[in-house]
């Protein structure tokens, strides 16, 4: 066999029909704004919108999404470093939990774009309170998702630990983290994707600066479609990427679970 | 009375019933000498394995008092070590590093806990099962990996809590055979729950009979055959039909709650 | 002669009563201490705010007192304002929310039970479901203008994507020996619906709903406050731009409340729903 019809050969093993459908209508879509059947402005044709957002590419489009991802990633850590505290602490302590779990748990069901006005008299239209907001976006699912991690960790293996003298800090680093971690790293890939969302939509609200989701909205006030179909897909590609990653790095540090 | 290891006596535990307190255990008393190797054996519920989680520690409130070598036990030491019946590896670690877990106190070199862990791996023969996860394992290799974590640093007490009851029949009696080898080798003092006579008489110098609600014991019977032992040898069997016969009426079963309090890891943070 | 009236009636034992009330006292004794506990920071919190209202440490502009805010938050609700927009966003919660449970209702059926659609559909499900709802929103404003359709439009989206999900894997994780059952009795396929495939799927069939709910009143929040002029989002925006931030917080109080009842709303209707769970393991 060449190498060639090797290389091709995940091709035929793929399943091809899933296409169909938006190959249907790419089709549609074309013929619609070729026989203009709707407003031109509204629908722009496909090769149109490619065009667009090939210049968009070539136009500094790179470093708007370079902005966006270090926006991500800042918010990211610091919500899921604070979501970790705090979740560890409501884990390990019966009275914190009382103290601040049932209000944790109120300000939780609070809508988290509701958070935007508030936070833009606070802190501005710029850097911080886009970076708070996303901060906040990931810290709700690290809290949650720490604190039931460690208060599942079954009391078999803190016997185990008791056995063996272990100290306090033995028994938090070797038995409590390690056990809580398959919850701890849900909490995280959670935390990973709504802090994607929340950046677009912190760069939507608070239209400072530069990102992916300023370009998007310039797009619709511009009436460039092309821009805002090409941002779509960006954001889409990045979520997915973001979530690809999380998956691996999950499974590669957690390869001690059993694989189902 | 010098020559006794564990003393325990007059030992009583209570808990905390749905109405009224509930007593598992009344009026024990018990005398184990170095090396020696004792079951107690008893239906369910007789509180066999509550008498082992007072012996090693982790429950500390009960009446009379247990003494190791003279000295009043206090909570857990690195003296007495425990199989327990579920094999509780951590999951999260190889079976090396599981064995290890009962070095993470020992006052020895790096080089020295690896060479002890490869030792102790070889003893139950798990060589080159060293970076397997649990996961990986059979019931009867995962209680192997346990047997040698309880021996691996070298207790002065070995208890064993029915370390054998969830494997089937084969496993079982291999790995009885390796228990005895071992503890002849070693010379530890051993404690076995379970509730196989064959097993206890198998195996022990002294079988515990221990009979149900309150637990109390009611005789001791010394097996005084040779090692190894013939499971059909007319001695051996005489032996165990004796300590049958202790369980002619078969109690109804348990009305103990078999799940203790429901408390998580967490708790013991603060609670060691 | 009945024999009832020579059988020893179980009589209560004075010490169970006794220890059985002294559990009970236990117990009210300490929900009040827990109640008081978590009370204890919300009420630090309010006072903390109070303080620094009244003393001016921060401009009311930034910081209005707590009471202002309650103030508001009532005459908010006695003028019937707070009420008209937030029954309008109720509203458009619900036409989103019923048009996701239909279709992604039969979007999971129809992957969940068969092969074929799955492969023609799934891979476009899973692409559009990937870009986040904010994404689409510039894009739909230009298909479809900034009208009720737009939003009712995303916060179906919102909603469909679990739905969807769960009703497809609530069906096919059917476990294999209950549709086995059902061959060795012979079930006619309505048998088939009723007794096995929708019982078995149920819980995730409620997952789906209860994301799905979720995430139509989160979206409507954001849509609200990026393209509306009415509404409880629009309300919250209409107070940051005149800087009367005891609109906004107000709000967000009726926010948190709405979002609260629909969690309470679903767990009740779950515990009732799948009763059979607690009983049947």
């Amino acid at each position: 066999m060449s190498t060639f019809t090797k290389q091709f050969q995940w091709l035929r093993a793929r399943d091809l029909r899933g296409l169909a459908l938006p190959a249907g209508l790419l089709a549609l879509w074309w013929l619609v704004s070729h026989f203009q059947l709707a407003n031109q402005h509204v629908l722009a044709p496909p090769q149109q919108v490619v065009q667009e957002g090939l210049s968009q590419i070539s136009g500094g489009f790179g470093w708007d999404v370079l902005a966006s991802l270090g926006r991500d990633l800042a918010g990211f850590f610091l919500g899921g470093s604070a979501g970790f505290l705090l979740g560890s602490l409501l884990g390990v302590s019966r009275l914190a939990e009382k103290l601040i779990g049932p209000s944790f748990n109120a300000v939780k069901q609070i809508a988290l774009f509701a958070w935007i006005p508030l936070l833009s008299v606070w802190f501005g239209m710029g850097e911080p309170a886009k970076i708070i907001f996303i901060a906040m976006a990931a810290f709700y699912p690290v809290t949650i998702n720490t604190f039931e991690g460690i208060r599942s960790v079954s009391r078999d293996y803190a016997e185990v630990a008791r056995v063996y003298a272990f100290s306090r800090w033995q028994l938090w680093r070797r038995v409590i983290i390690p056990a809580a971690s398959p919850q701890i790293f849900t909490g995280l890939h959670l935390a990973l994707i709504y802090s994607w969302l929340a950046t677009i939509g912190a760069e939507y609200f608070l239209k400072s600066g530069h990102g992916v989701g300023n370009t998007m909205i310039d797009g619709r006030e511009h009436f460039n479609m092309g821009s805002v179909l090409f941002g779509l897909v960006v954001v889409g590609c990045i979520g997915a990427t973001l979530n690809q990653l999380a998956v691996r790095f999950e499974r590669r540090a957690l390869v001690w679970r059993k694989p189902n | 009375m010098t020559d006794s290891k564990l003393r325990v006596r007059a030992v009583a535990k209570t808990y905390p019933g749905q109405d009224a307190p509930l007593q598992v255990l009344q009026d024990i008393h018990l005398d184990i000498r170095p090396g020696e190797f004792l079951s107690i054996v008893g239906s369910s519920g007789c509180g066999k394995s509550t008498l082992l989680r007072l012996i090693v520690g982790l429950e500390n409130d009960y009446q009379g008092e247990i003494l190791l070598d003279g000295q009043r036990i206090t909570g857990t030491g690195l003296e007495r070590g425990i199989v327990f019946q579920e094999h509780r590896l951590f999951p999260w670690l190889t079976v090396a590093q599981n064995v290890g877990l009962a070095l993470e106190n020992a006052t020895l070199s790096e080089a020295d806990k690896q060479r002890t862990i490869a030792e102790h791996l070889d003893l139950v023969g798990l060589r080159g099962f060293e970076s397997a996860y649990p996961y990986q394992l059979s019931g009867g290799m995962s209680q192997r990996v346990a047997i040698a974590r309880g021996l691996v640093n070298r207790p002065e007490v070995l208890l064993l809590d029915e370390p054998f009851g969830a494997l089937d029949a084969l496993t079982r009696a291999t790995l009885q055979d390796e228990l005895r080898r071992i503890w002849q080798a070693e010379g530890i003092t051993m404690i076995l729950v379970t509730h196989d006579v064959e097993e206890a008489v198998y195996l022990s110098d002294r079988v515990v009979v221990l009979e149900p609600r309150p637990g109390r014991i009611k005789r001791i019977v010394e097996v005084d055959l040779p090692q190894p032992r013939q499971r059909t040898d007319a001695a051996f069997v005489a032996i165990k039909d004796d300590v049958l016969s202790d369980f002619g009426q078969l109690p109804r079963p348990s009305l103990l709650p078999t799940s203790w309090p429901a408390r998580s890891a967490a708790d013991y943070l603060f609670a060691l | 002669m009945s024999s009832t009236d020579t059988l020893p009636l179980p009589l209560p034992h004075s010490r169970n009563l006794a220890a059985r009330s002294l559990r009970w006292r236990q117990a009210v004794l300490a929900r009040l201490r827990d109640s008081a506990l978590a009370l204890l920071l919300p009420a630090a919190i309010v006072l903390l705010w109070h303080l620094a209202a009244r003393h001016g440490w921060v401009a009311a502009q930034i910081l209005p007192a707590p009471e202002q805010v309650a103030l508001t938050l009532f005459e908010l609700w006695d003028s019937g304002e707070l009420w008209a927009n937030l029954s309008i966003s109720l509203g458009r919660v619900a036409w989103g929310f019923s048009a996701a449970l239909l279709i992604g209702t039969a979007l999971g059926v129809a992957m969940g039970l068969s092969k074929t659609a799955e492969a023609y559909l799934y891979p476009s499900f899973k692409a559009l479901s990937e870009i986040p709802v904010l994404g689409w929103i510039p894009l739909l404003i230009m298909l479809v203008g900034i009208g009720e359709a737009m939003k009712i439009l995303i916060i179906a989206k919102a909603a469909a994507v679990p739905i969807t999900i769960n009703t497809q894997q609530g069906i096919r994780n059917i476990p294999a020996n209950f549709l086995e059952v059902a061959r060795v009795y012979r079930f006619t396929p309505r048998q088939l619906w009723l007794k096995v495939v929708f019982p078995a799927s149920l819980p995730s069939l409620f997952n789906g709903l209860r994301y799905g709910l979720t995430n139509a009143w989160l979206s409507l929040v954001t849509v609200e406050l990026l393209a509306s002029s009415e509404g409880i989002g629009y309300q919250m925006v209409w107070g940051r731009q005149l800087f009367q931030l005891d609109v906004v917080m107000a709000c967000m109080v009726v926010i948190g409340l709405v979002g609260l009842a629909i969690d309470r709303l679903l767990q009740l209707a779950e515990t009732f729903l799948l009763r059979w769970r607690r009983s049947a393991f």
